[in-house]
């Protein structure tokens, strides 16, 4: 068990919008640590596609990652990772 | 944004006869396309299917929010459709989806495209608001129940 805590921008030009929130929260299942994010006041549940859309997250946006559980540190650097990932290629979906 | 600016209400249905995944899409899209002018309805169904193609809109707790770009159309707009009987939409958690938002916006609107999901997620996260549109038993309930958290924030 272990404890884990990191700060993220968020780099997709629309923001953390359905398709990378899916993602993140699909990653974030695959940890068995309890994951939470926050834009700077609430912390709502990184597991939680509904939880993630709600923090209106535009492209800039400073985003928390903290973990609690097994592999707490690769969790929050796995998940930043996602966070700071630039779009791929230009598509029409979102 | 208040979402019941951009619900096409027409648009709306209370009960979904389809059951399989291309068949909600396309009575969802059938039925902005019939309410709203400026959405075709083809052109539509293509949209969200490829969008379902990169990943499902069913993000879990019985809920899709099933989306798309469509260039030309003049502004923002949504609808809702319910399932009694549950969809298997592959959604990220495995289970049935009951609840649907269709939202459809404008090429180029980043920002609102971003607020108007963000505004129907934090909807969609009470468990009493999901309860009053799994129960509702006529269209004038759910409006009522999307007025309701509209005048909460």
């Amino acid at each position: 068990m272990s404890e884990a805590e990191g700060e993220y921008v968020v780099a997709s030009e629309l923001g953390l919008h359905a398709r990378p929130a899916g993602e993140f929260a699909i990653l974030a299942g695959r940890f068995e640590c309890e994951i939470e994010v926050s834009r700077g006041g609430e912390w709502v549940s990184g597991q939680s596609v509904l939880a993630l859309l709600s923090l209106a997250a535009a492209r800039g946006t400073r985003l928390r990652i903290r973990a609690e559980g097994v592999g707490a540190a690769d969790a929050v650097s796995a998940l930043g990772a996602l966070i700071e990932r630039a779009d791929e290629a230009p598509q029409g979906g979102s | 944004m208040k979402i019941m600016d951009i619900l096409v209400r027409d648009a709306v249905i209370l009960d979904l006869a389809s059951q399989a995944k291309h068949d909600v899409l396309k009575e969802l899209a059938s039925a902005l396309a019939k309410a709203e002018s400026g959405v075709d309805e083809e052109r539509l169904l293509q949209v969200l299917l490829e969008r379902e193609g990169l990943q499902s809109t069913g993000i879990g707790d019985g809920v899709a929010i099933p989306h798309g770009k469509m260039p030309g159309l003049p502004r923002l707009v949504a609808s809702f459709a319910r399932s009694r009987e549950g969809v298997n939409f592959e959604s990220i958690d495995g289970q049935p989806t009951h609840l649907f938002f269709l939202l459809v916006v404008p090429e180029h609107s980043g920002g609102q495209h971003l607020k108007a999901l963000a505004r129907i997620s934090r909807f969609f996260r009470d468990a009493g608001f999901r309860k009053s549109l799994a129960e509702a038993t006529s269209l004038d309930d759910v409006f009522s129940a999307i007025e309701e958290e509209d005048a909460k924030f």
